[in-house]
């Protein structure tokens, strides 16, 4: 594993025009402290860029991706111009609110395949504090470029073709910050890019995970665990995660999300945007048995609401539900409906 | 050219083969609850025909100068449906589970031709379709799906089953004619039925 060539840029923000391009670069050295932070970047970067992304087709439907291409056209053959058509691309994208960012072009090769990794360090302000001999130094910084800055963003592409390069991964700590549009900065904008896994496609397996656990489940806990999350899940429209961060943000306790995971073993790296329309569809009605025959049925998102429930004294098992309305309809059937998970 | 035949055999029979089997079921569960969906196939693409398509020159060198990256339809999917308003929602519902990285809709060059017709994706292949410990270097990138109506069906079926057998005979002008006109009687049977549909099904 070896980085060939290293090229940075600072780059101003240009998405309201008006300006100018000055974006300044240069090559890097492969030695010194600078060269070992971006040969750590590079080292780790498959597993620190945690979303697997893919490049969007072209607007007219074709196989054409202006920032695909311009990495492409890079790793042909790496150098400052090319570098800097990149971060020409960024500038584009860059509004004032983003600010100054120090970009970093790394490519390297991996065996047959080509590897590169493209690194966004946003400014900051810093003190430096210096001990000299008889004194203090304490001196304000400006255009402080720091990785562990809460708008760090990066993207990795290997392969071994140039008709290849269609996925990579990336990381982007504002990606689910909806106030600023900052998550559209970085995947959606500048690398033109998109979740690889679809809304609908994540959502499908979770909602069909979360289903089968609770219809296969013995332990009724699970199960009520399971109902409890789904009614409240509408919250967790339009968020980006993957199936453990979104059990997280449900509060799941381990042995329920062990439960889940079962269910979607080979899923649980995919990163994806919960499509809420998806998610109602395969989990739309929630039921409850009981053991004297009795079975409620009503919309998941509604099931607290039409039915009332009561612990009865006495019995920890023993409830009451109670529900009022006008009767709509009445069906008789060969077989109990099917409970949660048809 | 026999290295290239060995290794997409070996491709073929450990992963693609498996892969169209994969793809098909998934296809068909996510078009489960729909209607009007005639069928759903997947299948990979055979051995010999992949070999032909790697040989295909322009301007006299090979098109492909890395087949086994760049033939995107080693794996190929058809879902075919009754009327052409299903097309559109059919659309619909496999670009709301795949990523694509090309959409066509194939029509003839000129508005006076008849031909072949149909809706065209090349798709990213889906993560982890293959749940066995398949080499993940003999997976494609890309698969092919394409949307079509029965009668674009019937006919590109029938015209590739005519039209291309290597070492065949190739059809004359007047054959060519024929071929034209049973597509563009398919095109109108299309438009009868969608009209019915619109009207009489809605």
């Amino acid at each position: 594993m070896a980085i060939e060539y290293i090229h940075s840029y600072l780059v101003h923000p240009g998405k309201s025009g008006g300006h100018t391009s000055q974006i300044k670069g240069t090559t890097l050295a492969h030695s010194g402290k600078l060269f070992d932070l971006l040969n750590e970047i590079y080292v780790t970067s498959e597993t620190q860029c945690d979303i697997a992304i893919s490049f969007n087709q072209g607007e007219d439907g074709s196989q054409k991706n202006a920032c695909r291409d311009l990495f492409i056209d890079y790793l042909g053959t790496p150098n400052l111009v090319r570098g800097r058509r990149i971060a020409e691309r960024l500038e584009t994208v860059t509004t004032r609110r983003s600010g100054l960012g120090l970009l970093f072009v790394i490519a390297g090769k991996e065996g047959r395949e080509s590897k590169f990794v493209i690194s966004r360090f946003p400014t900051d302000t810093a003190i430096l504090a210096e001990e000299k001999q008889e004194e203090l130094s304490v001196q304000f910084l400006e255009r402080v470029f720091m990785k562990s800055a809460h708008s760090y963003k990066a993207a990795v592409y290997r392969d071994s073709s140039k008709a290849g390069f269609w996925t990579g991964r990336a990381v982007d700590r504002q990606i689910n910050d909806q106030v600023t549009q900052a998550s559209a900065y970085w995947i959606g904008e500048f690398l033109a890019s998109d979740f690889e896994v679809t809304a609908a496609a994540g959502t499908r397996i979770f909602a069909i995970a979360l289903r089968n656990a609770a219809r296969d489940t013995q332990d009724v806990s699970i199960k009520s665990e399971i109902a409890a999350a789904v009614t409240l899940a509408k919250s967790l429209k339009g968020r980006k995660s993957n199936i453990p961060g979104f059990e997280a943000m449900m509060n799941l306790s381990p042995k329920v999300r062990k439960a889940i995971n079962e269910y979607a073993s080979d899923h649980l790296d995919d990163q994806f945007q919960l499509d809420w329309a998806e998610f109602s569809q395969h989990l739309a009605y929630r039921s409850i048995e009981l053991d004297n025959g009795g079975m409620l049925t009503a919309e998941s998102s509604k099931f607290d609401d039409v039915f009332h429930r009561e612990q009865l004294r006495g019995s920890a098992a023993e409830v009451r539900f109670s529900t009022e309305g006008r009767v709509v309809g009445e069906r008789l059937g060969k077989s109990k409906i099917d409970k949660l998970g048809k | 050219m026999n290295t290239l035949e060995a290794e997409y055999r070996q491709k073929f029979e450990l992963a693609l083969g498996p892969l169209a089997v994969a793809l098909e079921a998934q296809l068909r569960e996510y078009f489960s609850q729909e209607s009007r969906i005639d069928r759903i196939v997947a299948r990979p693409k055979g051995v010999k025909k992949f070999v032909q398509k790697a040989m295909i020159l322009e301007n006299g060198v090979l098109k492909y100068s890395e087949p086994m990256r760049q033939i995107q339809d080693q794996v190929g999917a058809r879902i075919v449906t009754f009327y052409l308003s299903d097309v559109e929602r059919v659309a619909a519902i496999v670009e709301k589970y795949y990523r694509p990285i090309e959409t066509r809709d194939v029509i003839p060059d000129s508005e006076s031709e008849f031909g072949y017709f149909g809706k065209h994706y090349i798709f990213l292949m889906p993560k982890n379709l293959l749940k066995s410990d398949v080499d993940k270097s003999l997976v494609p990138d890309v698969f092919e799906l394409q949307v079509k109506t029965l009668f674009q069906h019937a006919w590109s079926e029938a015209d590739h089953d005519l039209g291309y057998k290597p070492g065949g005979k190739m059809p004359g002008a007047d054959q060519k004619r024929l071929l034209a006109y049973a597509s563009a009687q398919a095109w109108g049977a299309d438009r009868v039925f969608d009209e019915l549909f619109q009207t009489l099904a809605k």
